[in-house]
């Protein structure tokens, strides 16, 4: 977000402005009013809080979603008897079928891992300040996917489908549980600054779940989201007095027409959405953060102040309640690269991206510890899939994809902090011990939020559809 | 449902009085707690696996008892069996019974433990006696008691259906109301005043009759009602999945859907062309554009780049198939078939087998472009083309000749290959002073920093890159040749040439350093084509030009050059797609510096003097006579001048010629095209043990549902059958009057979008998991009458719109509400709003700015950013293409309106057979300020001004008129016009677009 840009316009909207007038119009319209009930039935409303299944150990969540695929070998999974059998053919593993079916040797991390912390989790030196808070973090080391193509990857991870259509995690959540703020979105996406993933909204999409649970993406610079405000020429003073004639005429037809509860939501809605007018600008209005919060989260430095400011708005909209918002961490998979995808070289490749992102969700995951948020937030970070222990073709230095065996991590609370489930072999190409599917994960995360994974349904053409499928087992050993 | 607890009631009544008979008994409980209880036993104890011998499937089944000895003794709980075990918490063993729940059974066993059908524990699943599965039946109309109310037989049903609930229909609704209530329902637009004014006037009781049958036979019908098929049929004009590149010719199903509605064609023909249109002897355009059904969901375009055996292509394309059957399962058959992929349908009668008989019907079916012509006028088109094409080239040729013989006089001296032996290339760059081909018309556009500079094209390794012009026709063998000047041969990827097509899914490119540094390699798609070759790297001086040449022979070999000679050995290809490529006419071009499109390494850092392109593959003496030779190094201006004026007449006569073959050429050239199915013969087809490519289990041939008993659904084809045969014996299976699906599901869709909810409230699942038909008489009366009127749609569409169940109004009635809540009995009829599209049509409408043109290639609100992926960005334009209806936007998956979407517009890959209806604080952010409302309501005032004149009183009577299709009340004209005074018209006009009023349809 552009700070100056989206301050001044804040102020345009508040101080003599729209988002003002609107909340005049609404806090008048409310005192004499107040929201009408409708045929004694109460007025429904799309995101309205929802009671878990139990009670939840968390209340919302962030995720990282770190796209094209982030090498477990080079990061949290350490593996010397890959150092051992760098350049040597790798053996015994059945029959290997890679995405560019180019198989090189195996290649030893070319990055120092070190011990971190009490737990003594591995953490490579690419990520030197996530390393710091490993203690803080419950590794999943035996993750798998079901593709080893990216979308079909990420629509996994995000939906438990590899297929365009499916209700992603964040849908899932505002259907299930609703929002505890009704002046926001309830699951809202953050982008990279760098540029949407490919596919675009396809990946928050809300699929056969109403429409209205889909992600609300806000823009990186400018109006968070579209239409939030009318166009400049629209004078304050007669939106005020066109809002005012609106309200009473849906009120005589709501009257004229008693037994419809749509119609009184309609009015609510006109309500919130001038309620949002002022509270979308609030939150993306960082004037009041102070100069330790921006350099802990890398403001304060260009490689990183990008996506360093959407993990502080991450903070900021789950400390106003919004139940689930999701960061991507990487692009589009053209020219240069912005995403993970390591395919011609690691070094080049993963250095370049952990410089972006490690020290703001580092920092991010301090900041929720510190103001107490981690005592009901859940952080999640996630990749598509991992890489090959090989090179990708011969004398190469990228790996190719890599669905048989990944790293994922989450902190918050009901997880054992600085704790590792699940392995994968010596070389970390097949998941061994506590392997997860992402349908566990998805189980998992349900389960702390006090719901039930086989109990969150939503029937569409002849099937009652879960987040989980027919899968699914919550990962127990990581509870605290 | 209700009818459920009237029977309890009665089996209670009818205990009591038994009860009663006895001298004294405890009180009786009540048979449904009894009947919670004792069927949760009954799912143990049944008749199959009695657990302990037990049957709990009748009271005398229950006293005989099993090995512990009988359930229980009449009259006296403490002696029964079944009350010990539960008290013992040893029943059930899922956890005890509540104490309340003990006390039941055991008040039922003191009363004398009557049995009750009611026990019997609820069905899971759905047997081959499911309702849906049974030919409907024709019955009477029945007699309901106030017969004034009954119109036609549908309103006979339904009031029948009302009495035996004590409710009725609701009086009329007043005729404004009836006729924007009508008007939206068949054409999705408001009435206009015209419309209304002569409505009001008619007082003949034919006036509504006359207005529906003018309302059908309006082709803004066929648009409105196309959209709901749309809906379900998932209809998508991109891809999804990664890259969600856009079908260009998709909308051709779209108007094909519009048309053959507008046109009332029989469902049985409606069905039979999207399933085999292609396939019908002759195939006509209607047919082949119909087809578009099938391959309407989303499609993996990188996936279906992997290599061709690998298991991960297998799983895409079986996951293709899966999307394909599924939706011709829901889509006709109101049959989840998908369901049945990886084991038998766990809740309807569908085995595994069944789903992979449809599947091996439509094993042959590849989504892609294909000409709307049939093979005959096909070969024709061709062969014209294949003319021009050839006129074209013996231009070319006597251009070349005449511009090298020029080249040749300008002092360019011969070198020392005679020049006679130096071939012909179809298109060269020279780069002189610009990016055009000065043979062919492949004229390249540069992208990035490029320039042209000293005679180069300069390329930065940053982003710098040439684009041609598409290919004119289509290439086989060919031969890439290039001096190119490398200042850093540390570089890893770059392409000097590379020839592709749309998006690099297929490339062949001369590249430098990509697998090994310093060394040249003929690369392809996923290494396709491509070897590592055997030579040292590049050494020669930095600045120094490097002639290089990959040669692709007829023969599939492959030939590098350098500096003239070859370049590491010839090879065969082996890869995964090791034929010589075919790049199509109009479907690839040349880039210079870029390997392939969103390639993420693949730019070059260098210099390009020159690059030619043949259309043959060059032999070693002429690539070595090419690079003796030389690039060219004469500017056209020189060339020009040193030929005689005869050579230059003739020369701009052949450049005439040429342009004007061309321009013939490029209006012949594109043969209409459809996105839909092109076939390939499948071989045979095999079940797939848990839906896993690696585990292929018998073979199966094409079939329909066993659970459909009216019709044979073995097609009697074997193994081998042709691919086209399998979609026709389908196609023939669904269409069929003997398929007690088909014309239900049918009926029903119309059913739902009139009332806003079917008769059956599932519409694409007819089976145990979807909901029970709430009138299935009305149903099957509607399906066989659906039949008689040939599956045209029209006649149904009146004979509802005519009802008086129809008409009714739809107030609200508490009474009324308190016995049927969700109004599923019609007492009234439900108000609700309008869909997106209709949201949006009747802004423009009311706004005078909408534009009726039908039909042709959908608009594309916004901009398009091509990075790999394509990235759309919406745009909002007053332009006229922009003002048409929303049923020709194109529907592109990661490009939704926020304005559409807030409005729950469906996702175009789902298949959506209703539409969900929510009111959002973004909905109204979208209302309030999108400038496309804001824009509207500005036209409209402007119209209100020009129609209604500057009195504000009667600008908001035609305004009420033009937005509600009613006139204001006196309150309501009075505080109108005071408003408009104060904030001016055009405020009034944006209050009317976001009023409730205007979104809602009662």
């Amino acid at each position: 977000m552009n700070d100056e840009l989206t301050r001044r316009h804040f102020l345009r909207q508040t101080g003599s402005g729209l988002g003002a007038v609107a909340l005049a119009w609404l806090l008048n319209e409310e005192s004499a009013a107040g929201t009408p009930p409708v045929a004694g039935r109460p007025v429904p409303s799309e995101y309205a809080p929802k009671p878990p299944h139990f009670a939840p150990k968390v209340k919302r969540v962030i995720q990282i979603f770190c796209m094209g695929g982030v090498s477990h070998l080079d990061t949290f999974d350490y593996k010397p008897e890959l150092i051992r059998g760098d350049g040597k053919e790798l053996a015994g593993k059945g029959n290997i079928e890679t995405f560019f079916g180019q198989p090189g040797r195996l290649m030893k991390s070319p990055f120092a891992f070190k011990q971190r912390g009490k737990s003594g989790l591995w953490v490579s030196d690419l990520l030197p300040h996530l390393a710091e808070q490993a203690d803080e973090m419950t590794f999943l080391y035996g993750m798998t996917s079901k593709s080893s193509n990216h979308t079909p990857a990420a629509f996994f991870m995000n939906t438990g489908f590899t297929q365009n259509g499916y209700p992603c995690l964040g849908s899932w959540l505002s259907y299930g549980l609703g929002t505890e703020n009704q002046d926001l979105p309830a699951f809202v996406v953050l982008p990279d600054p760098r540029g949407v993933p490919a596919g675009g909204a396809i990946n928050w999409q809300s699929g056969f779940l109403p429409a209205s649970h889909q992600g609300t993406a806000f823009r990186p610079s400018g109006d968070p989201i579209p239409d939030l405000f009318p166009p400049q020429e629209v004078q304050s003073a007669k939106r005020q007095a066109g809002m005012k004639f609106l309200d009473r005429s849906n009120r005589d037809f709501m009257n004229a027409n008693p037994g419809d509860s749509a119609l009184a939501a309609r009015i609510r809605a006109y309500e919130l959405a001038a309620r949002m007018q002022s509270s979308i600008p609030s939150v993306v209005d960082f004037s009041k953060e102070s100069e330790a919060t921006r350099h802990l989260y890398g403001m304060d430095n260009p490689e990183t102040a990008g996506f360093g400011k959407n993990c502080l708005l991450a903070r900021r909209l789950v400390e106003r309640g919004v139940r689930f918002v999701q960061l991507y961490h990487g692009g589009a998979f053209g020219a240069p690269r912005i995403n993970w995808d390591a395919h011609e070289d690691i070094v080049e490749n993963h250095t370049h991206q952990a410089a972006s992102m490690d020290q703001p969700v580092a920092g991010l995951l301090r900041d929720l510890k510190q103001r107490g948020l981690l005592d009901d937030t859940l952080l999640l970070w996630t990749t598509e899939f991992g890489r090959t222990p090989m090179t990708q073709g011969l004398g190469a230095k990228g790996r190719d994809h890599h669905p048989h065996a990944f790293t994922c991590w989450m902190a918050g609370a009901g997880l054992k902090p600085g704790f590792g489930h699940g392995s994968s072999d010596e070389v970390g190409y097949y998941a061994t011990e506590g392997r997860s599917e992402v349908f566990d994960l998805h189980a998992t995360v349900l389960h702390l939020l006090g719901l039930d994974h086989k109990r969150l349904t939503f029937y569409h053409n002849g099937i009652q559809r879960r987040l989980t499928d027919v899968h699914g087992e919550v990962i127990q050993p990581i509870l605290a | 449902m209700n009818r459920g607890r009237v029977l309890l009631g009665a089996a209670a009544m009818m205990a009591a009085n038994w009860a009663g008979a006895q001298t004294v008994g405890p009180a009786l409980p009540s048979m449904a707690k009894v009947a919670a209880v004792i069927s949760r036993c009954v799912s143990c104890h049944g008749d199959k696996t009695p657990s302990g011998g037990l049957r709990l499937t009748g009271r005398a089944a229950a006293l005989k008892g099993g090995v512990s000895g009988a359930a229980f003794v009449a009259g006296m709980p403490d002696q029964s069996l079944l009350i010990r075990r539960v008290t013992a918490g040893q029943m059930p063993p899922g956890g005890p019974l509540k104490s309340s729940e003990i006390e039941t059974l055991r008040q039922w066993i003191a009363s004398g433990a009557e049995w009750s059908a009611s026990f019997a524990p609820k069905p899971n699943r759905a047997g081959l006696d499911w309702w849906s599965l049974q030919k409907p039946v024709r019955v009477p109309p029945p007699k309901p008691k106030h017969g004034l109310l009954v119109r036609n037989p549908i309103d006979a049903f339904v009031l029948a259906e009302l009495e035996q609930h004590h409710l009725s229909l609701s009086p009329p609704a007043d005729r404004a109301t009836l006729l924007r209530r009508v008007s939206y329902d068949l054409t999705g637009m408001p009435p206009t005043p015209n419309e209304l004014d002569v409505f009001l006037r008619d007082k003949s009781p034919s006036a509504y009759e006359k207005t529906v049958d003018r309302l059908l036979a309006s082709p803004r019908y066929g648009e409105h009602w196309g959209r709901h098929w749309l809906d379900v049929v998932r209809f998508a004009e991109s891809e999804g999945f990664e890259r969600d590149s856009i079908r260009d010719h998709a909308w051709r199903y779209r108007d094909y859907v519009i048309c053959s509605l507008n046109a009332d064609k029989p469902y049985a023909q409606f069905v039979r062309e999207q399933i085999a249109g292609d396939a019908f002897v002759p195939a006509s355009q209607d047919g082949i554009a119909a087809t578009g059904f099938l391959v309407a969901g989303p499609w993996d375009q990188v996936g279906n780049l992997v290599a061709s055996g690998s298991i991960l292509r297998k799983q895409v394309r079986e996951e293709e198939l899966e999307e394909m059957t599924g939706t011709v399962g829901q889509t006709f058959l109101g049959m989840t078939v998908n369901c049945a992929r990886c084991h038998d349908h766990k809740f309807d009668p569908i085995p595994q087998r069944d789903y992979y008989r449809l599947k091996a019907a439509l094993e042959g079916v590849k989504a892609g472009d294909r000409p709307l012509l049939n093979a005959t006028d096909n070969l024709a088109h061709e062969k014209l083309i294949s003319q021009l094409r050839s006129d074209i080239n013996g231009r070319e040729v006597e251009i070349e000749k005449i511009q090298q013989t020029g080249a040749e006089r300008a002092g360019a001296e011969p070198q020392s290959g005679a020049p006679s032996t130096v071939p012909l290339p179809i298109a060269k760059w020279t780069f002189e002073t610009d990016a055009n081909d000065s043979i062919g018309g492949l004229h390249g556009k540069l992208f990035g920093a490029a320039t042209i500079a000293h005679g180069r094209l300069q390329l930065d390794g940053r982003g710098a890159y040439l684009q041609t012009d598409p290919l004119p026709r289509a290439l086989h063998e060919k031969t890439l040749e290039a001096w190119v000047c490398l200042p850093d041969r540390a570089q890893r990827g770059g392409a000097v040439i590379s020839i592709e097509t749309p998006q690099g899914a297929m490339f062949d490119a001369i590249v430098f350093g990509e697998r090994e540094t310093g060394k040249w390699i003929a690369g392809s798609e996923f290494f396709h084509r491509s070897r590592d070759l055997e030579e040292p790297v590049e050494k020669s001086p930095p600045q120094s030009l490097v002639h290089i040449a990959a040669v692709y022979a007829r023969d599939n070999t492959i030939r590098f050059y350098r500096n003239g000679v070859p370049y590491g050995k010839a090879y065969l290809p082996t890869g995964d797609t090791p034929e010589l490529a075919t790049f199509p006419a109009g479907g690839a071009h040349l880039l210079f510096g870029l390997r392939h499109t969103g390639s993420g390494n693949g730019l070059l850092t260098g210099e390009i003097e020159e690059a030619r392109l043949y259309d043959r593959a060059l032999g070693a003496e002429e690539v070595s006579a090419s690079y003796r030779a030389g690039f060219s190094h004469i500017s056209p201006e020189k060339l020009l001048a040193a030929l005689t004026a005869e050579e230059r007449g003739r020369l701009e006569m052949l450049r005439k010629e040429r342009d004007a073959l061309h321009d013939r050429l490029a209006h012949e050239e594109p043969a209409p095209l459809s996105y839909a199915v092109n076939s390939f013969q499948p071989g045979p087809s095999f079940l797939l043990v848990r839906g896993d490519v690696q585990q292929q289990g018998e073979t199966v041939t094409a079939g329909g549902l066993t659970c459909i008993r009216s019709e044979p659904s073995d097609f009697a084809l074997p193994a081998n059958a042709p691919e086209a045969q399998r979609r026709l014996r389908l196609a023939d299976w669904i269409a069929s009057p003997e398929n007690p699906l088909t014309a239900r599901v049918m009926v029903n869709r119309i059913w739902h979008y009139h009332f806003g909810r079917g008769l059956v409230a599932t519409p694409n699942d007819f089976g145990f998991n979807g909901e029970r038909p709430t009138h299935p008489a009305l149903l099957d009366w509607l399906a066989t009458e659906f039949q008689r009127q040939s599956g045209r749609w029209k006649p149904l569409h009146r004979l509802i719109l005519l009802s008086n169940t129809y008409c009714q109004s739809s107030r609200f009635d508490a009474q009324a509400a308190a016995i049927d809540a969700d109004d599923r009995l019609l007492w009234r009829f439900a108000p609700r709003r309008l869909e997106a599209e209709a949201v949006r049509d009747a802004m423009l409408s009311v706004s005078g700015q909408l534009n009726p043109l039908m039909g042709g290639p959908s608009f594309r609100p916004f901009t398009v950013v091509h990075n790999n992926s394509f990235f759309y960005t919406p745009t909002d334009s007053p332009d006229p293409e922009f003002n048409r209806r929303t049923v020709y936007r194109i529907n592109v998956n990661s490009a939704k309106s926020p304005l559409l979407e807030a409005l729950d517009c469906p996702d175009p890959s789902t298949r959506t057979p209703r539409r969900t209806v929510t009111t959002t604080p973004l909905q109204a952010l979208e209302l309030m300020n999108s400038s496309f409302v804001l824009r509207q309501a500005r036209c409209f005032a402007e119209r209100v001004r020009a129609e209604a004149g500057a009195s504000p009183a009667a600008q908001c009577v035609r305004a009420y008129r033009l937005a509600f299709g009613r006139l204001p009340t006196a309150a309501e004209t009075e505080r109108a016009s005071a408003f408009v005074r104060q904030s001016g018209l055009p405020d009034l006009c944006w209050a009317l677009l976001n009023s409730s009023e205007f979104l809602y349809v009662r």
